[in-house]
């Protein structure tokens, strides 16, 4: 690694464009439009979600908000934790841990520098990790391998069963670190009693590792908090995903990265809330005139990410898709999959539903909802089985009128890329035109945008979606 | 006396299996070291672990998998598309890893254009990666559960006693080979680890009554076979990504200049190394066994056992170097082979950590000019 890279901390670094991003609304105009010229690449980041209005001034909070966390987690007195998107960190704040969860801050890496996470990338190699994992973790855990992160105190992932090199980098980051470490695992089926039984025992037992790294106990009024705020986040947005089923629909494309992001950050705490509702409200003032989220105001095709977005590099590939009248349908990271979801037909036993009325109830409630964060619900098992990545797609595209589905991943995405020839060929038997993209999401050197916007344009122009 | 081990380990159809074939009997494949053989033996059924040798070419397996997978779950899947599993009644994927889960789906799919080549038999057995209680009661079941879906396919009862006699037979094995793993850690090498090698890997096709007669005879006959205690050759460990092919080995052994005198590889030893209690429950003794005492990187968290357990291996085989292999896109091994490398070089352990293909993409050439400049680095 560069030595000027190691001069300071990657989290602190994040924190500290973070800190000056998330005020930049609070200024004038003037001040604004002068500050953007000594920005000339993070601009392109920062100008999308500003011109969102509230939402996007609130997003920038929250982003700010979740990097000063981690960075000041040991001033405060507070474990931090290192985790994966996959889990939610809303057990973490009701027993009040910090959560550094990987991928957020590798997307952040991405979204932020022109050198994307590159060097930290390759530096994950350097000690030891496979060039072959996924990049999702490994951009940031080469910060923490190499000790220019602020130090975790234990690792918590629950992927295996579900992700072979997600599961493993983590495993990998434990052993390397030295720190303690706990996975939950899922079986390959999600609906039935048994398994629902092998999610709360080992839910359970998850609960006892955090006690036992806190020394506190999980506190039954602060879990309730934290759920009755998730219940008031996922009804938000499952008033968002109603309007999503709109043609055409009033959400910008950058929503999508909001809901994810907002959930995988701060699921269970009053400023994700607060960004739903502005999210809602600004959403609502378009419905209610029939226009489109898009910028141009003309919504020319619908599209579904059936797997993740495209990180790298900053926000060119939500800005491609708006400036090509592409209505961005969401993907496998936004959706909650709660009770009463709009997409739910035909997946029984795929939702989760929250009770607060007693201790056991809550507990049964979260891992449930765990049991159905994005890849743990949908690759665990065979693509073709009940309620799984096939008929999940299928369902969320009927769902949300899509014309079209796109896979983007990463090449360490073992799990998918060992089905998603088939899995887009049940799409395609199904009327569904579909591209597998062979970008990394998080690594530009692997493709670069410009050849990732050729492989875009042509599936649409060859498809017969755009003229 | 070899060339019964060797026919079963480097051929798919090999003789032992065409016999069982012949003789009306049935033939279950199985993808992974978890599968509990017994169960199959117990009934009258041929388990045998199913392999990627002989693969010519990719095109079936690269028309269903995508190009960042371990190409070993890819030759399986091109060997099944060209009926060269056209023996087996039966088929098990396990959770292994996400590569080789995903061969259910490929192969099933796969079955739609080459018709005939899904088992009518075709079987997940979802392996938990964790023994605490609730994962030792999950994989307790997932072995019920294959006992009832093979007495019902193949109407075959499965009894207590039935369990409990292959439970001891396949004991039996383990023991032998046991004693051929202490007979390889000698100053006085007896066999070549190609040699040794092959007769494991016989073990996982092989009808275990024959495997273990024979395997009987070769121990006799090493425990009585003088050589000298002086070998100059250097000894070597191979550890990392699954490898069912004696070349590898070979390729180590070619020279005449190293010997490998131990493997921690799923094919080799570590899949025979754990007993079988014989008292109690059978089945609750084969969850115990398979995935009670697993030190398989699939179950993650367990690196500083592992770390022991290879430690172990080395001074027990004296062991001048550790060959650390990787099939390309395998991170679970390849990651770890980066700790054990840190962990082991910072002892003086000289280490090579290596990455590679399985199969037909294979580069001996480079590998060799590798494993070359290592055995230069041991003598130096």
């Amino acid at each position: 690694m560069r030595p000027e890279i190691k001069e300071y901390n990657y989290d602190w670094m994040l924190a500290s464009i973070t800190d000056a991003a998330s005020k930049t609304a609070d200024g004038t105009e003037k001040e604004y439009k002068r500050l953007l010229d000594y920005i000339p690449y993070f601009r392109r980041t920062l100008e999308p979600i500003l011109s969102e209005g509230k939402p996007g001034i609130t997003f920038l909070k929250l982003f700010n908000e979740y990097l000063q966390n981690i960075v000041h987690s040991h001033d405060q007195g507070k474990k931090l934790a290192m985790t994966t998107f996959c889990f939610s960190p809303a057990i973490f704040h009701a027993i009040d841990v910090v959560p550094t969860t990987l991928e957020v801050l590798s997307t952040m890496g991405s979204l932020m520098w022109k050198r994307g996470n590159f060097d930290y990338l390759d530096h994950s190699v350097e000690l030891g990790l496979t060039e072959t994992a996924c990049s999702a973790q490994r951009g940031a855990l080469g910060a923490y391998l190499g000790g220019l992160a602020t130090e975790v105190d234990f690792v918590i992932c629950d992927t295996p069963g579900v992700c072979d090199t997600n599961a493993n980098s983590f495993a990998f980051a434990a052993s390397y670190l030295d720190k303690p470490y706990y996975q939950l695992n899922y079986p390959q089926t999600l609906a039935d009693s048994r398994t629902g039984k092998y999610h709360l025992d080992d839910y359970k037992e998850m609960i006892r590792f955090l006690e036992a790294q806190t020394g506190k106990k999980l506190d039954v009024n602060k879990l309730g908090e934290v759920l009755e705020e998730i219940k008031k986040q996922d009804k938000l947005i499952g008033d968002l995903e109603d309007m999503h089923q709109l043609k055409p629909t009033p959400l910008p494309p950058v929503y999508n990265l909001f809901i994810y992001a907002g959930r995988f950050m701060f699921s269970g705490l009053p400023l994700f809330t607060k960004l739903l509702t502005e999210m809602v409200e600004t959403a609502r003032e378009k419905a209610e005139k029939g226009l489109s989220g898009l910028r141009s105001g003309h919504e020319k095709i619908r599209a579904f990410m059936c797997y993740i977005d495209h990180y790298t590099l900053n926000m060119k590939f939500w800005d491609w898709l708006d400036s090509h009248g592409i209505a961005h349908l969401g993907g496998i990271l936004s959706r909650t999959f709660a009770d009463d979801s709009c997409y739910l037909e035909g997946l029984q036993g795929s939702s989760y539903g929250i009770d607060t009325s007693s201790m056991d109830s809550m507990i049964d409630s979260i891992a449930q909802m765990n049991a159905r964060l994005p890849m743990v619900r949908s690759i665990r098992g065979q693509f073709d089985k009940p309620n799984m990545w096939l008929d999940e797609s299928i369902s969320l595209a009927k769902t949300f009128k899509v014309d079209c589905v796109i896979y983007n991943g990463t090449p360490g995405c073992r799990n998918t890329w060992g089905m998603v020839k088939p899995f887009a060929m049940e799409l395609e038997k199904r009327g569904y035109p579909t591209l597998i993209m062979n970008a990394d999401a998080f690594d530009d050197r692997v493709e670069s945008w410009e050849a990732t916007m050729e492989r875009l344009d042509e599936f649409f122009k060859v498809r017969g979606l755009l003229s | 006396m070899m060339d019964i081990f060797y026919d079963a380990a480097t051929k798919i159809q090999s003789k032992p299996i065409l016999d069982w074939k012949a003789a009306g009997k049935p033939v279950v494949g199985y993808t992974c070291s978890y599968v509990p053989s017994e169960v199959f033996h117990a009934v009258d059924i041929l388990p045998v672990r199913i392999r990627g040798i002989e693969t010519e070419s990719m095109e079936i397996a690269d028309a269903y998998f995508g190009p960042y997978i371990c190409t070993f779950p890819k030759c399986i899947l091109q060997l099944a598309g060209k009926g060269k599993f056209s023996f087996l009644d039966g088929t098990i994927i396990t959770p292994g890893c996400d590569s080789m889960r995903r061969l259910d789906e490929c192969w099933r799919k796969a079955g739609e254009t080459y018709p005939g080549i899904v088992p009518s038999f075709f079987y997940y057995f979802d392996v938990p990666h964790k023994t605490m209680p609730h994962g030792m009661k999950w994989f307790t079941e997932e072995i019920q559960n294959l006992i009832a879906a093979l007495e019902s396919q193949f109407g075959k009862k499965v009894t207590e006693d039935q369990l409990n006699r292959s439970i001891h037979l396949y004991n039996k094995g383990r023991r032998l080979l046991q004693e051929l793993e202490s007979m390889r850690s000698k100053k006085e090498i007896v066999i070549t680890g190609t040699d040794a090698f092959a007769v494991t890997m016989a073990g996982t096709v092989m009808p275990r009554d024959l495997f273990t007669t024979h395997l009987e005879s070769l121990v006799e006959s090493l425990q009585k076979k003088e050589v000298p205690g002086n070998d100059p050759r250097k000894r070597i460990l191979i550890i990392g990504s699954i490898s069912d092919d004696i070349s590898l080995i070979q390729l180590v052994e070619q020279d005449n200049e190293a010997v490998v005198v131990a493997e921690n590889l799923c094919f080799g030893v570590r899949y025979e190394g754990n007993e079988i209690a014989e008292t109690g429950d059978p089945i609750s003794a084969l969850a115990n066994g398979y995935l009670g005492e697993s030190t398989c990187p699939r179950m993650y968290g367990k690196y500083k056992e592992r770390l022991a357990a290879l430690k172990d291996i080395i001074h027990r085989a004296k062991v001048d170097g550790v060959v650390m292999q990787n099939v390309r896109f395998c991170d679970l091994h390849g990651s770890e082979n980066g700790l054990f490398e840190r962990d082991l070089e910072k002892e003086g352990i000289p280490c090579l950590r290596v990455e590679r293909e399985y199969g037909p993409l294979v580069e001996i050439g480079r590998l060799k000019m590798r494993l070359d400049a290592f055995l230069e680095r041991l003598s130096n």
